[in-house]
C-alpha cells in the first residue's frame, strides 16, 4: 500500500495538531460545559468541576495549555474581576440595615476568629506579618454558596440567615481591606507610615469613588444611555473595570476595586432584575468559569501530596472552620441563637470560594505564597464546601421558616397604567421605594380585548419611562376583561410587594368601587392608587390620620403611607393632618400627595389639579396589611 | 428616621469600620514590606551556603551583563541575581560561565539557577525545570544600519545567523525560510562581531537584547524589526531543584512590584521597556 501513497493526492495533504486561540477557547469551552455537570454527577459542587477540569487541561495535566500561555491567565483575571464583582451586586445591602446590630455582632465574630487563628498558624509555621496576616484575611471571608439552598427551604428571611448573609457584606469588605493592605505592602513597599498613608488616601478615593461618584454616574448613564440593554450590560461592566483602574493605580489590588463597585451599584442593579440577570448570565457563563480553569491550572497533584501540602491544608481547615465554627457559638452563646440556627449560619458561612480564591491567587501573583500554599487552599475550598452542605442539610430542616410577615416592601414592585402619560411618575415612584430593598420594578399596561392591538405599540413608551426613572421595566401588556382579576393574577404571578395602580380619575370610579379596591380587597399585598401625573416631584405630602388601630396606633395603611412617603421624598416630606377628607384641589404643582384611605368615598372626591398626584394607600381591614405592615422597619 | 439617613447611617458606619480595619490593619504593618521571603512563599538553599551561584554564558553582554565574569558592573540579569540574594537573604551572588547550549542541555556547572535569557521550550523542560517567566519579548532582527528588512522576500535574501541551541535557530528556518542556511555561532560576541564585519547580514535576539546591543554599537547595528510572536524568558533551573517554588514566587513579587520593569529601563533603557511600539513587524509566514 505505501508505494501507492505518493501517487494519491491524500500524500500531499498536512495536518497540524491544534493551536492558536481557537484551540484554546475550544478547550477551555468544554471544560466549561462539561466540568460542573459531570461532578454533579456524583453530587459534587459544580465548581470543582471547573478546578479539576482546569487541571485536566492545564500544565500539571494533559499540558492542552502550557504554562507560558497568556489567553486564559489574563482572561481569568478579567472573570476575577467580574466575580467580585458580582459578589458586591449580589449581596443584599438592605439585609444588614434591617438586621444591623445583628449583623455587625456576627460579621466581628466570624471575620476575627479565622483571621486570628489563620494568623496564628502563619506565626507558627515562621511565616512573615503579611503572608500571616493574608492567610487570615482568606479564611475570614466567606462565600454564600449555599444560600440558594437555604432560600429554597423558605428560610431566607429567617433571623439566623439574614445575619449570617448580612455579615457577609462586612467579612469580605474587611477580608479585602487587609489584602489591599497585604498587597500594598507588599508591591509598593515603603516605611509602615507611608503604606498606612498610601492605604488610607487610596480606599478614601476608593470607596468614595465607588459608594458616591460611581452610582450617580452609573444612574445618569442609564437614565440616558440605557435605553438599549446591551449598553447597560456595557456600562455595569465598565463601571467595575473603571473602579479595578482606579484601586490599582494607588497600589491596590484591582478586585477590591470591582468589589466596591458592585457595592456602589448594589441598588442599581437589584438581584432580580433583567440587568442582574444579564450579568450573572456573562459571568457565569464564561467570565467566573475561566477564571476558575485558570485557578484549577495551578493545580498539581505532585505538589498537593505532598506532605508539606497536606499539612499547611489540615492546618487551614482546622484554622478556617475552627475559626468559623467558634464564631457560631459564640454566636448561640451570648446573642440568642438556637443551636439549629447557628448551626445554619456556620454551614452557610464556613465555606469558601470567591474571596478565598481571589485572595489566594493575589497572594501567589505577587509571591507571597507559593504553590503548596495554593494548593492547600484548593482542598480548604473543597472541604468548606463539603462540611457547609453537611451542615446546612442536617440543620434547615431544623430551623422554623420564619412566621410570615410579608416581604419588604420594595422588593417587588407592579406598576399598572391604563394611561402610558402616567407611567413616568409610576415608574418614578417605583424605583424610589423599591432602592432601599433593592428591589425591581415591574411595568403593566392594562388593555380591554377590543384594545390589545392598538395598545401593544405603547410598550415602548412605558420602557422609555422606566429606563428614564432608572429602572428596566421589561413592560407587559395585559389582556383582561376584568381589569381588577388581570392585576390581580399579575400581582400573585409576579409576587408583588407592592401594587400601584394607574388610575386616570377618581371621580370614574364606579359606584361599585374601583378595580384597585377589588384588587385590594383580594389579595395580601399592599395596594395603591395613583391619580394625576407629574413630571418632577417637588414636594411630597403625607397625610396623617389619627392612630385607630389597637392601641391607638396608625393603621397599618397609615404606616405603609408612612413609609411610601419617606421612600419617595426623603427629606422633603411635609405632613399635613387629615380633615375629613384630602383637599385635593389645593395641591400645588409639582406636589405628591400620599394618604391612607379612610374610606373608599374618598377616591370619588380626590382628583388632583393639573401637574399634581395623589398616592391613596387602600386599607381592606383583612389581615394581610397587617402583616405587611410588620415587615417595615420600626 | 427617614430611609435616606438611615442609609447614609450604614454607610457612614461602614466607613468608620473600614477606616478602623485599615488603622488596625496598618498598624499590624509594621512587620511588613521588608520584601524578604518567608516559608509561605518557599525556600531557598544555596548550593554554597550564603552566596547565590548564577550560570550564564556571556558576560559581558549588552545591557544584561555589564562589567566582566570578575568584575560585574550591572546590568539586567546581574541586578535581577542581587534581587534574589537579597530576598533570600545571601550575601553575594557568584557567576559561572557556562555555554548556552550546556546551559539548555540542563548542565549549570553547579550553579543554583541560570538566568540567560532562557526560553523555556518542552525539550529544555527534560532536563531543567523553569521559573515563571520574568519576561516575555518578541524575537528582534539586527542588522548593520541601512540594511533593508522591509518585507519578508527582502528577509530571505539576507544571510541569517544564530547562537547555537537558541530557539532562533528553528524560528529562522520556520518563520522566515532564508534563501541560504543559517550560520550557528557559539557566544553573542562572536555572532555580533560576524555582524559587524559583514559575514552575516541579520541576527536574530530577544527585543531587550536586540535593543542594547544596538544602542551599544554606536549607530552601526539598527534593531530593525520584530517577529509577530513574542517568547517568554525565564530562569532554569536543576531538573527536580527543591529552590523552584522559591525562585517562582520570587520573580511574580519582582513583576507584580516592578522590579522586573524598573532594571530593564535602568539597563537597557526605557526605549527597551517600550520598544514593542516602536520597532517595525516583520511579517513572517505565520502572520
Amino acid at each position: 500500500m505505501s508505494h501507492l501513497l505518493p501517487t494519491l493526492p491524500f500524500a500531499s495533504l498536512s495536518v497540524k495538531s491544534p493551536s492558536g486561540p481557537a484551540w484554546e477557547f475550544l478547550i477551555l469551552f468544554l471544560v466549561v460545559i462539561l466540568g460542573p455537570p459531570i461532578v454533579r454527577r456524583f453530587r459534587g459542587p459544580g465548581i470543582v468541576g471547573l478546578i479539576v477540569g482546569g487541571y485536566v487541561i492545564g500544565p500539571y495535566g494533559l499540558n492542552l495549555i502550557g504554562a507560558g500561555d497568556q489567553t486564559v491567565p489574563e482572561l481569568g483575571q478579567l472573570g476575577l474581576l467580574y466575580l467580585m464583582f458580582v459578589a458586591g451586586v449580589e449581596l443584599d445591602l438592605a439585609l444588614v440595615r434591617i438586621h444591623r446590630k445583628a449583623v455587625a455582632g456576627f460579621a466581628a465574630l466570624t471575620f476575627a476568629f479565622p483571621l486570628a487563628f489563620g494568623y496564628l498558624v502563619g506565626f507558627s509555621l515562621d511565616w512573615n506579618v503579611a503572608a500571616a496576616l493574608l492567610l487570615g484575611a482568606l479564611l475570614s471571608s466567606h462565600t454564600l454558596l449555599l444560600y440558594p439552598t437555604v432560600r429554597q427551604a423558605g428560610l431566607s428571611a429567617e433571623t439566623g440567615v439574614a445575619t449570617a448573609v448580612g455579615a457577609t457584606v462586612l467579612t469580605d469588605t474587611a477580608a479585602l481591606v487587609v489584602l489591599a493592605a497585604v498587597s500594598g505592602s507588599e508591591v509598593e513597599g515603603g516605611t509602615p507610615a507611608t503604606i498606612a498613608l498610601q492605604l488610607v488616601v487610596g480606599l478614601s478615593v476608593l470607596i468614595g469613588f465607588s459608594l458616591g461618584v460611581l452610582p450617580l454616574l452609573a444612574r445618569i448613564a442609564f437614565r440616558y444611555l440605557g435605553t438599549d440593554r446591551v449598553v447597560r450590560y456595557l456600562l455595569a461592566f465598565a463601571s467595575f473595570l473603571a473602579a479595578a483602574t482606579l484601586a490599582e493605580s494607588f497600589g491596590i489590588e484591582p478586585i477590591v476595586g470591582a468589589f466596591f463597585a458592585g457595592l456602589g451599584m448594589n441598588r442599581l442593579v437589584p438581584n432580580e432584575g433583567p440587568l442582574m440577570e444579564r450579568i450573572d448570565f456573562f459571568g457565569s457563563a464564561v467570565f467566573v468559569p475561566i477564571f476558575l480553569v485558570s485557578v484549577g491550572m495551578l493545580l498539581n497533584p505532585s505538589v498537593m501530596i505532598e506532605t508539606e501540602t497536606l499539612k499547611l491544608a489540615g492546618l487551614f481547615i482546622v484554622a478556617g472552620i475552627g475559626g468559623k465554627t467558634a464564631a457560631s457559638l459564640v454566636a448561640h452563646l451570648t446573642m440568642g441563637y438556637s443551636r439549629p440556627q447557628a448551626t445554619l449560619m456556620l454551614g452557610l458561612t464556613i465555606p469558601q470560594a470567591a474571596a478565598t480564591l481571589a485572595a489566594t491567587v493575589v497572594g501567589f501573583n505577587i509571591g507571597l505564597f507559593d504553590q503548596s500554599v495554593v494548593n492547600a487552599v484548593l482542598v480548604l475550598i473543597l472541604v468548606s464546601i463539603i462540611v457547609g452542605t453537611l451542615l446546612v442539610e442536617r440543620s434547615k430542616a431544623k430551623v422554623a421558616p420564619p412566621v410570615a410577615v410579608g416581604q419588604r416592601l420594595g422588593k417587588r414592585i407592579l406598576v399598572t397604567v391604563e394611561d402610558p402619560a402616567q407611567a413616568p411618575l409610576g415608574f418614578t415612584i417605583g424605583a424610589r421605594v423599591a432602592a432601599p430593598d433593592t428591589g425591581i420594578v415591574r411595568g403593566l399596561l392594562t388593555s380591554s380585548p377590543d384594545d390589545a392591538h392598538s395598545r401593544s405599540s405603547l410598550l415602548d413608551e412605558l420602557s422609555a419611562a422606566g429606563f428614564a426613572a432608572g429602572v428596566d421595566t421589561e413592560p407587559r401588556l395585559m389582556v383582561q376583561s376584568s381589569l381588577a382579576d388581570g392585576i390581580l393574577n399579575a400581582a400573585v404571578a409576579e409576587e408583588a410587594s407592592f401594587v400601584l395602580i394607574g388610575q386616570k380619575s377618581g371621580a370614574a370610579a364606579s359606584a361599585f368601587g374601583t378595580s384597585g379596591e377589588a384588587v385590594a380587597a383580594a389579595t395580601p399585598i399592599p395596594v395603591a392608587i395613583l391619580l394625576g401625573q407629574t413630571a418632577t416631584i417637588r414636594e411630597v405630602q403625607l397625610v396623617r390620620t389619627e392612630p385607630t388601630g389597637a392601641n391607638h396606633t396608625p393603621t397599618p395603611a397609615a404606616r405603609v403611607a408612612e413609609e411610601l412617603a419617606n421612600r419617595i421624598g426623603g427629606t422633603r416630606v411635609r405632613t399635613r393632618d387629615a380633615d375629613g377628607a384630602v383637599r385635593a384641589k389645593e395641591l400645588e404643582p409639582g406636589a405628591l400627595c400620599i394618604a391612607p384611605a379612610e374610606s373608599w368615598q374618598l377616591l370619588a372626591s380626590s382628583d388632583p389639579p393639573e401637574g399634581a398626584a395623589i398616592v391613596i394607600v387602600l386599607e381592606s381591614g383583612m389581615p394581610w396589611i397587617e402583616d405587611a405592615a410588620e415587615a417595615l422597619p420600626a | 428616621m427617614r430611609v435616606g439617613s438611615r442609609g447614609a447611617a450604614v454607610r457612614c458606619s461602614t466607613s468608620v469600620g473600614t477606616a478602623c480595619l485599615v488603622l488596625v490593619a496598618a498598624a499590624a504593618f509594621s512587620g511588613c514590606g521588608t520584601r524578604s521571603t518567608s516559608p509561605a512563599a518557599g525556600t531557598f538553599t544555596p548550593a554554597t551556603p550564603g552566596v547565590l551561584t548564577v550560570a550564564t554564558s556571556d558576560v559581558p553582554s549588552p545591557g544584561f551583563w555589564e562589567g566582566t565574569p570578575t568584575h560585574l558592573t550591572g546590568g539586567f540579569e546581574y541586578e535581577l541575581a542581587l534581587a534574589l540574594a537579597d530576598r533570600f537573604d545571601l550575601r553575594s551572588v557568584r557567576i559561572k560561565i557556562v555555554s548556552f547550549h550546556r546551559v539548555v542541555a540542563g548542565d549549570l556547572d553547579g550553579a543554583d539557577l541560570a538566568l540567560d535569557l532562557i526560553t523555556p521550550t518542552d525539550a529544555r523542560k527534560e532536563h531543567l525545570d523553569f521559573s515563571t517567566p520574568y519576561l516575555n519579548e518578541a524575537p528582534t532582527v539586527v542588522v548593520r544600519s541601512g540594511t533593508s528588512i522591509s518585507d519578508l522576500a527582502t528577509a530571505q535574501d539576507l544571510q541569517w545567523g544564530a547562537i547555537r541551541s537558541t530557539t532562533f535557530v528553528d524560528l529562522i528556518d520556520d518563520l522566515v525560510a532564508p534563501d541560504d542556511p543559517v550560520r550557528i555561532y557559539d557566544d553573542q560576541h562572536a555572532e555580533t562581531l560576524a555582524l559587524l564585519r559583514g559575514q552575516i547580514d541579520a541576527a536574530m535576539y530577544d527585543l531587550p537584547s536586540a535593543v542594547a546591543i544596538a544602542d551599544n554599537s554606536h549607530g552601526r547595528l539598527d534593531a530593525a524589526a520584530q517577529l509577530p510572536q513574542p517568547e517568554n524568558i525565564a530562569a532554569a533551573l536543576p531538573e527536580g531543584s527543591d529552590n523552584a517554588q522559591a525562585v517562582d514566587s520570587a520573580m511574580r513579587a519582582f513583576i507584580a512590584d516592578g522590579t522586573v520593569h524598573d532594571l530593564l529601563e535602568d539597563w537597557v533603557g526605557s526605549d527597551a521597556a517600550n520598544a514593542s511600539k516602536s520597532i517595525p513587524l516583520l511579517h513572517t509566514t505565520l502572520s
